[in-house]
Order: structure tokens, then sequence, then C-alpha cells
């Protein structure tokens, strides 16, 4: 069973909030101590969920309903002596390439995804990443205080390297004013066949029903985007700007939107008719021929491949969260997104981050050989890390234990 | 009759007469299928198909089969095997063969590859039709004399019947293609000769046949539904390769991929046909993820062939004779890895490969146009496949011919 934390069924909606906090371990300590202090903060996290904290006994807070998933990274798998050896899908395709040490350097070989100039550590690589997701700001927060106050009572084997947050937006557009991310695979099977491992006869059978969460933090660059006319900003997202309509077609440098949307009586495609979004069908991007329409960002980042189980779709279930953070330079602020996405195996994520006819080779859209060059620097990446996620098994005190001692599962592969 | 189809790829020009027998083949394939598997959203002419659009189906050539029922590991390992892995793993439409030359020290190293996506079929034709131009095209493809034994296992072929030349063709060069008029006279599988061992050629993989490709398209096409709490959904891929128990085929690249594309287009009742160029075509190959010297691979070591551009039906990736740089000096960037390029699976997992498609215009369908399936809960669990007992033996055979090679060289080194 998948972890908790990943909004894939019918009827269920993430929390407006969320915090992603990564760990690093003290890997010279026995693999029991390590497992050991894991489930020390699996514990805290789970007083959590039942609003208790350590230092208010007896008092019960608000819970918010927080939800609480556990990923492992590439590294912990060199701990000696673990109970299992690190996933095959893990192993080749765990991780995004480092910043240059005086910073900057390529998401990807292949990629237009760059680090920003000033990131020369990626501090989202680390041996744990833990995700919270809840309905308020303090409810994501308190993690953050609580996961210190255990790493400062014990023996300060764990670090907290660094933690992220972000929010959901009622308007369902991005920091460029776009409904650039509205389209997402239906809930229930589609999401869940893009998901989770599937399951096989070789080592990796403990995997099965787990995922691969991927996180890449990516900040916009507003000015330049805003030096876009309406048009070229259309053009390159391949959704209307006002409407949030998907583009059928470009003419003339004009995009043109699918026929018949928005709905008579309704301006966007967010807006709801008797609490129905009536534009539900524009959600998704048309098939379309039209080789220019073909080249937006949202036409590259989805094929209309079919089926999402099939590796070769390239589908990815996107879970992310914008944020909004002081910088000291201008603007005085930083606008981006955390992209989190979980896929059955990583190289999905990069192949279509590499793939010429996907989003290889341009940083958001269009053309790759002569994108706009407003537009080859609009994003940067801040951090980024992919992280497997084990599956749920109740004879677990965490998800994951098996990594660190034998464990029954229904495969009897201990 | 005026010919409908023209050469794959427009990359030979045949005289109207041997163009009409390529027409008589595709017809024969059609005919043979048509029967069986009857759709009125096919058209065998693609000019039937009022205000059609163009489309590419496309997939991943990397052989899947191994993928899925070991690990993409050994399915690298597999799809390396030289003749023996092509054979039995190259069936994506993608078939490649490794080059090998000799370093300065005498050292014997990966050198090239090529990877061809061309149809046995229709080189067959040519053999049948036409010796001298089957030589011609041969020679140029090989940038070398192609002699008449090379292809025929005699001098002089234009002296033998259409059949003798078709039997001694698949025996040396092309292999029998499932054909069971040739099976059952002794022409084995795959071909004897080395012309197109040594060389990729063309495909010789049964499965990568003309007939499975028309095959999947035609069992593809048709407006397959599944009823759902009172509406009619469209089927999706494991309920419509259930109900048809080719649940064989469920896993692979290339078969969802080209029935859940016509199906797709079925279903909004619109209707499919190949192009002229019937053919199956390299698509995009991510050369970006490619690095030599930490710099990008130069121009010169990725040729494209057999067809014009977008129609490419040939790839050769490498350096050249000239050069002292082996395949191995190329290092493929796979997320934060750089691993060297030992093979063509590394290859092909960038090429994206499939035919061209004309789509028409929706029409409105009723709920009885709908084929109605039943729909399957219980997924399929393609490690399961039959085929994977295939490839657990041929692992097993890989494995221990490897011991035979390492205890040799043991006993040398000793």
């Amino acid at each position: 069973m998948l972890q908790e934390g990943i909004y894939y069924q019918k009827g269920t909606t993430p929390g407006k909030h969320l915090s992603l906090i990564f760990l690093r371990l003290n890997k010279d300590k026995s693999t029991e101590n390590i497992r050991q202090d894991i489930e020390g903060l699996w514990k805290i996290c789970h007083e959590l969920k039942k609003g208790r904290i350590k230092d208010l006994p007896g008092v019960d807070l608000p819970i918010e309903s927080l939800s609480i998933l556990i990923g492992y990274g590439k590294n912990i798998f060199s701990i000696d002596g673990l109970n299992k050896t690190i996933p095959s899908d893990l192993n080749q395709f765990g991780s995004f390439r480092k910043p240059k040490a005086n910073g900057g350097g390529k998401l990807l070989i292949g990629s237009g995804l760059s680090y920003s100039n000033k990131v020369y550590k990626n501090v989202a690589t680390e041996d744990i990443v833990l995700q919270f997701i809840g309905d308020t700001e303090l409810s994501v927060s308190r993690p953050v205080v609580e996961i210190w106050k255990f790493i400062s009572d014990t023996d300060n084997d764990i670090e907290l390297s660094k933690f992220y947050k972000g929010f959901q937006r009622e308007d369902h557009r991005s920091w460029i004013d776009f409904h650039d991310g509205i389209s997402n695979m239906k809930s229930g099977d589609e999401r869940f066949d893009a998901i989770s491992i599937k399951p096989s006869t070789g080592l990796d059978n403990w995997t099965e029903l787990g995922t691969y969460l991927t996180f890449i933090r990516l900040s916009v660059n507003l000015k330049e985007w805003r030096y876009l006319s309406l048009k070229e900003q259309e053009i390159a997202v391949g959704r209307m700007k006002l409407t949030g309509c998907p583009v059928e077609k470009i003419k003339d440098s004009v995009a043109f939107p699918s026929l018949g949307c928005p709905f008579t009586g309704t301006n966007s495609i967010t807006d709801k008719i008797n609490g129905k979004y009536v534009n539900k069908s524009f959600f998704e991007p048309p098939v379309t021929v039209d080789l220019e329409t073909r080249l937006s960002h949202v036409q590259r980042a989805n094929q209309h491949r079919s089926p999402s189980s099939s590796r070769d779709s390239l589908r990815v279930f996107r879970q992310g969260y914008e944020f909004l953070e002081h910088i000291d330079e201008y603007p005085g602020f930083s606008a981006g997104l955390n992209f989190i996405s979980f896929q059955d195996t990583p190289e999905r994520i990069q192949r279509m981050l590499t793939q010429p006819t996907w989003l290889g080779n341009t940083n958001f859209g269009g053309k790759e050989d002569d994108e706009n060059p407003k537009l080859d620097s609009l994003l940067e990446v801040l951090a980024s890390g992919i992280y497997f996620v084990p599956p749920v098994n109740e004879n677990e005190s965490f998800p994951g234990e098996i990594i660190f001692k034998q464990i029954e599962t229904a495969h009897n592969n201990v | 009759m005026n010919n409908i189809f023209t050469t794959p790829g427009n990359a030979d020009n045949l005289s109207k007469e041997l163009l009409q027998k390529w027409n008589q083949v595709i017809k024969n394939n059609y005919d043979s299928l048509i029967r069986s598997y009857p759709s009125e959203y096919f058209e065998f002419a693609p000019a039937d198909i009022n205000n059609a659009s163009t489309v590419s189906i496309k997939w991943f050539g990397d052989p899947a089969e191994p993928a899925f029922c070991l690990s993409k590991d050994i399915a690298q390992k597999l799809s390396d095997w030289g003749i023996k892995g092509r054979h039995n793993t190259h069936n994506e439409y993608c078939e490649y063969s490794i080059i090998y030359g000799f370093d300065s020290l005498g050292k014997k190293r990966p050198k090239r590859i090529q990877v061809t996506t061309e149809l046995r079929e229709y080189w067959v034709t040519l053999a049948m039709h036409s010796p001298n131009k089957l030589a011609e095209i041969a020679s140029q493809v090989l940038n070398r004399e192609v002699s008449f034994l090379e292809l025929y296992g005699i001098t002089d072929p234009t002296s033998l019947s259409l059949r003798e030349r078709e039997v001694k063709f698949s025996r040396i060069v092309a292999g029998h293609g499932n054909d069971r008029s040739l099976a059952d006279i002794g022409v084995p599988s795959q071909p004897e000769g080395d012309i197109n061992r040594e060389n990729a050629l063309f495909m010789t993989h049964p499965i990568n046949g003309l007939d499975d490709l028309i095959y999947i398209v035609l069992f593809g096409a048709q407006p397959y539904a599944i009823q759902k709490d009172g509406s009619i959904i469209p089927a999706d891929k494991e309920s419509i390769f259930k109900q048809f128990n080719v649940t064989q085929l469920a896993c692979r690249h290339a078969d969802p991929a080209a029935a859940m594309g016509a199906h797709g287009a079925a279903f909004n009742g619109q209707k499919v046909a190949f192009t002229k160029n019937l053919g199956m075509y390299i698509h995009s190959f991510a050369s970006n993820r490619y690095l030599y010297n930490d710099n990008e691979i130069p121009s010169a070591w990725i040729k494209f062939s057999r067809g014009e551009e977008g129609m490419y039906q040939r790839l050769e990736f490498g350096p050249s004779d000239n050069e002292d740089i082996f395949l191995d000096d190329i290092i493929l960037a796979e997320g934060g890895n750089d691993v060297p390029v030992t093979g063509g699976y590394q290859i092909v997992k960038n090429v994206e490969v499939g035919p061209y498609v004309h789509i028409g215009e929706p029409k409105p369908m009723s709920d009885s146009d709908y084929v109605l399936i039943n729909e399957n809960l219980d997924g399929i669990n393609c490690s399961e496949a039959n085929i994977c007992n295939l490839m657990q033996r041929l692992y097993s055979e890989y494995s221990n011919s490897k011991n035979k090679i390492d205890n040799r060289l043991n006993r040398q080194i000793v």
C-alpha cells in the first residue's frame, strides 16, 4: 500500500500547506541504532498527528488533517549491514547532477533546467525526507520544531539539513498568472498506475507498491516573464492567460483556444456552476496536431500517452506547492514552485526533462534551438532530490524499516 | 492500379512496377488481417480520410520484456548480448547492432551502434523483384560494395525464380519473419549470413513485422468502452488486452502505444489510416544526454539516414573508424551518474520510434456505437507474463556463458 500524503484517490484533496524536511544521518552508527533513531522520529511524527507534543504532556493540540510521508535517498543505502540493497531504479536514476562548486550548472545533461548561480550546494539531497501536508501553516511548521527537539534531546546523530515550506493557491494559477499546472491525471486508477512501483520477481520485489518522490524547487524569473507580450506568454504556456483555456492552434503568432472554452456563463476554466467545474474537460490540454502548439510547455510535458502504467507514457503525478520567500537582493523576494511528483521510477521524470520532443533542451517550452531568450532562464533550480518512498507494511514500526532489519512481508521475502 | 503507398521515408527511388509490388505486399498483409479484425474506424487508403491530420505514434526503443520480467540492469546485458540479444529481445520495432574496433593496444572495444527501424517486408520485396536495386541500396546503407553472394548466397540471383530469391534472401539475410511457408521449408527464424547479423541492415525479429504493425492498429481501432456508474467511458489498456486474451502484448512499449493510439481516435469517432509512407520511423534521439570529454558529442558522430528529415529509419552513433576513440569513451548522463556507453541499449532507450498515422475528424457517437467490454479490475502483472520464462532462461544462458568466459580468462591468467 502506498504511504499517506499522496493524494491520488478520488475524493481526496491535499491540505493547503506543505513542509519538506531533509535529514542527514550519522552513518557511522550501527544499523540498529540508526533504525531506532528513525523509529523515534516516526513516533514523534505520529504523536503530532494525534495533536500531542513532548513538551505539553496531556495537552490536546489541533490536529488539522496532518499527513506524513517518509522517503529515503540514495546515500542511505551506503550504510554497512543493511537488510536490503539499494533498489535498482534508485541506484540508476536516483539523483540529479550536483551544482558547480562556484554555483549554477545543469540539473540534468540534456535538460534546459539549471541551478541558480547562487546555488553551489544542493541541500535537498539527503538520507531522509519527511513530507508534511496539513490544513494550516502551523500544522506543517510544528513538525520542524518538534523534530529539532527530538534531535536535540538525543545524541544529535541526525542533522536537520534543510526544510522548505509551500502553500496551495485557491486561484489554481501559478506565479506567472497562468493555469499552467492545472492539468493532472484523473484521480483514482490513472494516478495510481503511474505512481506505484510494479510487481517484480527480482531482488526489488519488496519495493512493490512503493513509489519515488521527485522534488525540484524552482524559482521563477518574473521580471523576464513580464517582458513577454501576452501573445508570447500564451504561446509559451499553451493556455490562454485570462480564461485558462488550452491552446488548440497557433496562427500568425496568435494562440487560439479550444472551441467552446470556456463554457457559456463562465469566464475561466476554474469557474463553477452549482458547485461543479463545468469546464473540467478543458483542464487537460487537447491532443493537437498543430506543430507550434505542440512546442508549448503544457504540450511538451504531457503527450497524452496512455496507459499511465507504462513507464513509456512518462506520466507523473504532480503534487506541487508554491512558495514565496524573502531574499536580500532586488526585488526582495523569490517566488516559485516546490515541484513534487510521484512515479514508479524516477526514470520517467529524467526522460521527460531530457528527450528533445518532450522538455529536453528547453527551460520552459518553445523550440529547443531558438527558445525565446526571455524564456531560456525563466526557471532556476534552487534544490533537488529523489527519494524512494517505501510501501506501508503493517508489520513495520515505520515505512522502510525493512531496509534495516528483517520484516515479514507479503512476498514472504525477509 | 495507382500506388497508394510510397517507399518508407521516401528513402528510395523505385520504379512504378517495383513500388507496385511493395503496395501489393501491404495490401496482402492488410487483406489477411481485416477479415479477422474488421474495423469501420480504419481506412486502408490514407486519402480516403477527409481533412485528416497527421500524427506520430511514438514509444521508446529499448526492449521492454527483459526489463519488466527481470530488471533494467539485466535488460541491458541481454539486449547487448550480440546477435543472441538482438534476436531474443529487440522486439519494439527497433533493432541495433554493435560495431566493434580494436584500439591501439589491440583491445576489442565497441565503436559504433547501428539502429534500424526498417521493415523486413520492404527488403524482401526488393530482394524478390529487383536484386540489382537491393544490392544498390544495401551498398548505400553500409557504405561499401555489397555482393549478391552476401545477399543471396550465390553470385547470380537474377536467374532464380521469385520464390527462390525470397527463400535464399530470407535464409541469408532476413530470416523467415514468421512466414509459415518459409519456416516449413527450413528457413530459420533469424538469418544465417553475416551481413544483417554484423550490421543492422533492417529488422529481422519476427514480431517487428508489417503484419504485426497492421494487426495492432486494427486491433486498437475500435471504440472499446466500459460502462461504469451509468456512464460510458473509454476502456483502459488492461481491460482491452485482457478481454481479448492478449495480455502478453500489454506490457510492451510498441503494442499498447499503437493500439491505444488507434483506440483513442476510434473512441472519438475518428478514422485512422497509415500515411502513404507506411513504415516505422525514428522520431527523436536524446543525443543531448551524451558527453565526450565533458563536451557535447560531435555532430559527425550522429548520422541519420534511410529517409527524409522526420522520417529517418536508420541511426549510426559513434566515432568513425579513422578516430582512435571508442564508444565507451562516451558518457551517458543518467541523472547524477555518468556511465560509459558500452552498447546499444543505452542508445535506444533514448530513441523514440513509431509510425505516422492520419486521423480524421471526430464524429458524434451514440451509445450503440461503442464496443462494451468488461472492466479488468485485477490489472496485469507483467512480471508473470509467459515471456518471462524465456527471459529467465535467456539470462541463465547468458550467466553461464559469461561464467565460462570468466573461468577461461582466469585459467589463462593463472
